[in-house]
């Protein structure tokens, strides 16, 4: 039924543009079969003037920024959230910190970053650091503090365990799958942010590449991109799905 | 004179108002199974939980071979009826969790990893032999929520033995399984009983010492050696207080100790039986506290299994 769904739409989507090139054989806006072949050609062959293929160079360059800024959120992230689950004081001091950053939008907050970090690779790690953090320590310190039993915990005691193997050995070990969940539920929102920062001020990644060539109406190229970042986000979260199911499999039984 | 491996001196717990329990003393001898009993609210679990550390008392001490206990430790391991497994580990990993904890640091584990990998296969093999003792060799590698209550139960006790406490703590363990399951368990523990007479006939150390909570008055009397019983029914009006201290020791008594391959008729428990309904579960029999209080004087000369000393 899933396959049959995409089929539905790829349909719909032809109808829409053999329509629209009847009634203006030159339109780009819902580009034909053709045009979208030529769209496709045209970002995965070397480019004429700069020799380089666009659609690898801008992959890697929103990969990496994707990564690096979503590996510090996390990372940060999880120290923060096991501080507030695990520690009292650590939760009155970061409770209401989280809570207030977590409405803040990293995109409200793109001028800051501009002028504190300038425009580079930094600007991006730290916007989607920022973007993710809040939301993802908030996730971790309510499973810390709620998804592992307290007589667990206790009996980790009895085992001789200290604190620091409890919440390493025991909480953090339980909560793992759900840390996995959450990277997988922010992933989007990460390259929400990104694709955002790469229109505004980026000279390479999928945002600007959208952003240059919306504005000649080069819809050939912008929708292979659209249906690439899709398929990336999908294929992120799929293997996630299945790094969770290999690594975890007593997770929500 | 035998071994006090426990000692509760007059403790004391309430929360806010409520008060749950009073001046407990209770010693309990190294290698005994002693059953707590005792109506709904009476405070079993939290006296427990006094002894495991994780609710210590407001008033009084509790004391582990001479030293007072300061929250949960090694020297007494406890089962749950409910989350007795680490459900992210194996049977055999979670048997040998504890000993992880206590032959290697954290740091340890990191810095002489080779080492530690080493010392870890035989921690596992360790556990192995344990769950093979319990009959459970064909479930090493199966996670809790792949093995039956009963298996899960054996697993977290034989968890537990493994780090040979001091004393065993069981939150009603045997609860939330089925007849067969739990005489199977039952008979486990009369196992343990029957290691604990043996150790102490050849003038050794007995390795099991057990407190059982137990809704199951039938149960308390099979497996264990002595019997206590808490109430809040007992005549504190009669002590001078004018509102509930809390509940307290109503009875404590030896319970005849049985082999694992004897049979079990419950009508010979029943004389037994009847006395505790009448000390602990009887809300319009308010007695004097001690008058059924006759562990200490049945011991004196005549003390059966582990207490034959």
């Amino acid at each position: 039924m899933g396959f049959l769904s995409i089929v539905m739409l790829v349909a719909a989507y032809f109808y829409l543009s053999h329509r629209q090139h009847v009634k203006n054989p030159d339109d780009t806006t819902i580009p034909s079969l053709s045009q979208l072949k030529d769209g496709i050609r045209k970002i995965t062959t070397p480019n004429r003037r700069s020799k380089e293929i666009w659609l690898l160079e801008d992959l890697k360059a929103t990969g990496m920024r994707l990564a690096l800024g979503l590996s510090v959120g996390i990372i940060f992230g999880v120290i923060l959230g096991l501080v507030m689950g695990c520690f009292a004081a650590g939760e009155a001091l970061l409770f209401f910190l989280m809570s207030f950053a977590s409405k803040l939008n990293p995109m409200a907050m793109l001028a800051v970053f501009f002028v504190m970090v300038g425009t580079d690779m930094e600007m991006y790690v730290a916007m989607i650091a920022f973007g993710v953090l809040p939301t993802f320590a908030q996730t971790i310190h309510l499973a810390a503090k709620y998804d592992v039993a307290e007589e667990l915990i206790h009996k980790a005691y009895t085992l001789g365990a200290t604190h620091v193997e409890v919440i390493l050995s025991v909480i953090l070990r339980q909560i793992l799958p759900r840390i996995l969940d959450s990277i997988r539920l922010q992933i989007g929102p990460a390259l929400v942010y990104l694709i955002a920062a790469e229109m505004a001020v980026g000279h390479v990644g999928f945002g600007y590449r959208i952003r240059i060539e919306y504005r000649i109406l080069n819809m050939n190229v912008v929708y292979p991109y659209i249906v690439t970042l899709a398929l990336f986000g999908y294929a992120a979260d799929y293997g996630l799905r299945l790094i969770q199911r290999r690594l975890f499999p007593w997770y929500g039984r | 004179m035998p071994e006090i491996v426990l000692e509760c001196q007059g403790v004391i717990h309430h929360f806010g108002q409520s008060r749950i329990l009073h001046d407990i003393n209770l010693r309990v001898v190294k290698g005994e199974i002693v059953s707590l009993v005792g109506p709904s609210g009476c405070g079993k679990s939290t006296l427990l939980r006094a002894i495991l550390g994780t609710h210590p008392p407001r008033e009084g001490e509790i004391l582990v071979n001479g030293i007072p206990t300061r929250g949960p430790g090694r020297d007494r391991g406890i089962v749950y009826q409910r989350y007795s497994l680490f459900p992210f580990l194996t049977a055999q990993q979670n048997v040998a969790l504890g000993l992880l904890f206590d032959q290697s640091s954290l740091v340890d584990r990191f810095i002489k990893y080779f080492v530690w990998r080493k010392a870890r296969k035989k921690q596992l093999e360790e556990a192995a032999v344990v769950l093979q003792k319990l009959g459970l060799e064909h479930a090493l590698h199966l996670y809790p929520h792949e093995m039956s209550g009963g298996m899960c139960q054996r697993v977290a006790i034989a968890q537990a033995i493994i780090m040979k406490p001091q004393i065993l703590l069981l939150d009603e363990p045997f609860g939330a399984l089925d007849e067969a399951t739990r005489e199977e368990l039952q008979k486990m523990l009369l196992t343990f009983y029957a290691e604990n007479v043996a150790a102490v006939s050849n003038g050794g150390q007995p390795p099991y010492t057990i407190i059982l909570v137990t809704h199951e008055l039938n149960e308390a009397i099979y497996v264990a050696d002595r019997v206590v019983a808490l109430s809040q029914y007992w005549d504190w009006r009669g002590k001078g207080f004018e509102s509930f201290p809390g509940a307290t020791i109503v009875y404590d008594q030896m319970a005849p100790a049985f082999a694992p391959t004897d049979e079990i008729d419950h009508a010979q428990f029943l004389e037994q039986r009847t006395e505790i309904r009448t000390a602990a579960f009887d809300p319009n029999y308010r007695q004097e506290r001690d008058q059924f209080n006759k562990f200490w004087g049945q011991v004196q000369g005549k003390g059966e299994g582990v207490l034959k000393r």
